[in-house]
């Protein structure tokens, strides 16, 4: 234990004197407290009438657009029509008006066929375009209003049928995932951040002493579950407070200036403590999971170049436990979320989700995370069985089954 | 202090590698293991350090079982490695602390071994920042540091400048007159002959030669004779030896300035001085025959051997 104490001790020394470690945490988290903190210091700048008037300002450009209505479905009601804003040029000829949009003296034309078949004239089609989709509204809104005038509506009765305003309640029994999405869609992705970044940096710090052969030393000093269990927890608990001081300044702050925000970004940093509570216990859990992982991959190459090969079948587990997660965020109580929630491997991300966003059982909870620690302990215990395996095989990576073959019958031989 | 081993097996997947390696060494003296490479020097010393389980065999210390983690043991291995990016000082102290020294006694005699190797100037730089003789002898400090019983040196010397070996030499002899045992891995055979009185040559996973060295000497010398003579070159003299005395000496080598002859079973050293004096040679030598550690070596270990 003493030495599982010095070794974390000297590799947590490692990450913490290293000066990029430190310039990094204290950048990003001095830019998520300036993020949270300077925008209620500027006066103006939360107001909601400035937000609407930069979101009307970017949608509504003017634009002439052309029109050949022979019949005059709508030609002569345009301006009635409110949301129109575009100014509206009448055509007596189609093809006239056909070159104005080639020359680009006008920026889209339409053709109006009969009440309900128009074609629409332009130079170049955006994605972006929505002109055609505002006509479609006027011309159905005056099909209506032509077909109810004939069978003897009102000019108000119309209106006031058209804008009829259903009144809509909803009462949430359960979760309210459009409250709680955006902030489990961050944390969850700061976790990928944390596994896949620092996976890599503890294989790497496993792999260093066989690449740089001190551990033809540290085998005759130290015992090797000592060494590589010191390695990995030094790894994990240097990213977890590296995520800590990023997430607790940026929280943090956010707390303090959240009446000055009008609680505008609660969605993002309103975590109730119960999904704290989760986050903490699964996350800490399965990045343990997978940083053994990783060290074990670290524990098979000799040279720090090797990992990342080794390292993608990590890395693709990873990513399947991360889109299981994406994926499931909108159906949190579905089988596959349900049984990813319980899968030691997946069960981190696909949890936070389901309580964030579904229902779950305190057993469940209970349960997975059980299953979460044994299966941290067995990598634990199977990383240092590989660690010890190969220590001393210098050369080509070992391949895992054969690591896992050799292991087998060292301990059947042990045992013997 | 003894340390024994007996009858060391050791077996890697299907192929027997060590076939039952004895030896002993004793404190204040140091042993000198020799074998070409891959003849299972390494794997012994493994096997010493409880890196590697034998298969079958003993390990005592004074006679009772040897449990390396117990003792302290400096290894200085052939493949040397330590932390480049780290400060030399900091690495030292993390490996003493890994033997189990407190921080304490483990920055003083980091201090301690590097003033004496003359490298204490290095005490905070990087070690890659460092010459290779000063990483070398970064390596020797942290051999030493924990003061162990047991040294165990493999290829110390190499990469060494002729200065810096004798700084090398005269802490190695200190440690063995401290009382420690020390076994001296080399292939460099002069420095084996001037620290080890005892040896042990390991052929193929075999000893297959050890004792005193002395005794060995003598024993390879024994009947054996050197002889030159003036206005003779060697070959000549091996020749006019093997025509004209048969019956007394039989030439073993011809070296570059003497010839080496085995006196035959009944004839006695006198008779063969006589019997050269008058053939009329004019001699120039004429004595024992003692065997370089080299020449026994490459006889022991060669595979013609």
């Amino acid at each position: 234990m003493k030495q599982f104490f010095t070794v974390l001790k000297f590799e947590l020394g490692n990450y913490f004197k290293n000066k990029s470690f430190l310039i990094t945490t204290l950048v990003i988290a001095v830019i998520a407290v300036a993020a949270v903190a300077i925008p209620p210091m500027i006066p103006g700048l939360l107001s909601t009438d400035t937000v609407e008037q930069i979101l009307v300002d970017g949608i509504d450009e003017e634009s002439r657009i052309g029109i050949v209505d022979p019949d005059d479905v709508i030609g002569s009601k345009l301006a009635a029509y409110t949301g129109l804003t575009d100014t509206w040029v009448l055509y007596e000829d189609a093809e006239k008006m056909r070159e104005d949009v080639q020359s680009e003296t006008l920026d889209g034309a339409f053709l109006i066929q009969s009440p309900t078949e128009y074609t629409y004239i332009v130079q170049n089609n955006s994605l972006h375009d929505v002109k055609s989709m505002a006509l479609d509204q006027v011309m159905e809104l005056n099909f209506q209003q032509t077909y109810l005038t004939e069978k003897g509506l009102t000019a108000e009765e119309i209106q006031s049928l058209m804008q009829t305003e259903i009144i809509s309640h909803t009462e949430i029994l359960g979760k309210d995932s459009s409250q709680s999405y955006w902030y489990t869609y961050i944390l969850i992705f700061a976790l990928y951040f944390l596994i896949l970044l620092y996976g890599q940096m503890i294989a790497v710090s496993v792999t260093t002493e066989k690449s740089n052969r001190a551990i033809e030393i540290l085998v005759t000093s130290v015992n090797p579950n000592s060494l590589i269990v010191g390695k990995v927890v030094a790894g994990a608990a240097s990213g977890i407070i590296q995520m800590g001081v990023i997430l607790g300044a940026a929280f943090g702050s956010y707390a303090i200036f959240r009446e000055s925000w009008g609680n505008a970004l609660d969605f993002l940093f309103h975590v109730p403590t119960h999904v704290w509570a989760v986050y903490i216990v699964f996350g800490i859990l399965g990045y343990l999971l997978y940083a053994f992982l990783f060290g074990m991959l670290g524990a098979l190459v000799s040279k720090t170049e090797d990992i990342s090969k080794s390292s993608s079948l990590v890395v693709i587990l990873y990513m399947v436990s991360f889109f299981i997660a994406m994926f499931g965020m909108g159906s949190s109580d579905s089988l596959l979320m349900k049984a990813a929630s319980f899968v030691p491997f997946t069960s981190t991300n696909a949890m936070l989700c389901r309580v964030t966003m579904g229902t779950v059982a305190l057993w469940e909870i209970l349960l997975s995370a059980g299953l979460l620690v044994v299966s941290c302990i067995l990598v634990g215990l199977l990383a240092a069985k590989m660690f010890r395996f190969g220590t001393l095989m210098y050369g080509n990576p070992i391949k895992f089954t054969t690591a896992l073959q050799k292991i087998r019958s060292e301990g059947k031989t042990e045992s013997k | 202090m003894k340390l024994e081993l007996k009858n060391i097996r050791k077996t890697f997947g299907e192929k027997e590698v060590l076939h039952g390696i004895s030896f002993s060494v004793e404190s204040g003296k140091a042993l000198g293991l020799l074998g070409r490479n891959g003849a299972g020097k390494t794997t012994t010393i493994r096997i010493i350090m409880d890196v590697f389980k034998a298969n079958s065999g003993t390990i005592t210390l004074d006679g009772r079982p040897f449990i390396p983690r117990e003792h302290q043991i400096g290894y200085l291995p052939e493949e040397r490695g330590l932390y480049p990016k780290k400060k030399v000082g900091e690495q030292l102290i993390y490996l003493a602390m890994l033997r189990g020294m407190d921080q304490k006694s483990a920055k003083a005699n980091a201090k301690k071994w590097l003033e004496r190797l003359e490298v204490d100037e290095y005490f905070d730089r990087k070690l890659e920042t460092l010459s290779k003789g000063n990483q070398q002898k970064v390596q020797l400090a942290q051999t030493l540091i924990c003061d162990p019983d047991l040294v165990i040196l493999d290829e110390p010397f190499s990469g060494l400048d002729p200065v810096n070996s004798q700084i090398l030499k005269d802490v190695i002899q200190e440690v063995i007159q401290q009382g420690k045992m020390v076994i001296f891995s080399s292939h460099q055979m002069g420095y084996v002959e001037e620290f080890c009185e005892d040896i042990v040559i390991i052929h193929h996973g075999e000893v297959v030669l050890g004792g005193q060295l002395s005794e060995i000497k003598k024993e390879k010398s024994n009947g054996r004779m050197r002889i030159s003579c003036i206005g003779l070159t060697p070959t000549e003299l091996a020749n006019r030896l093997s025509k004209e005395l048969p019956g007394l000496v039989s030439v073993e080598k011809v070296q570059r300035n003497q010839v080496v002859v085995c006196i035959r079973k009944g004839a006695g050293t006198n008779e063969v001085l006589k019997s050269l004096l008058d053939l009329g040679l004019e001699l120039e030598l004429f004595g024992r025959y003692e065997p370089s550690l080299n020449d026994i070596f490459v006889e022991s270990a060669g595979d013609e051997g």
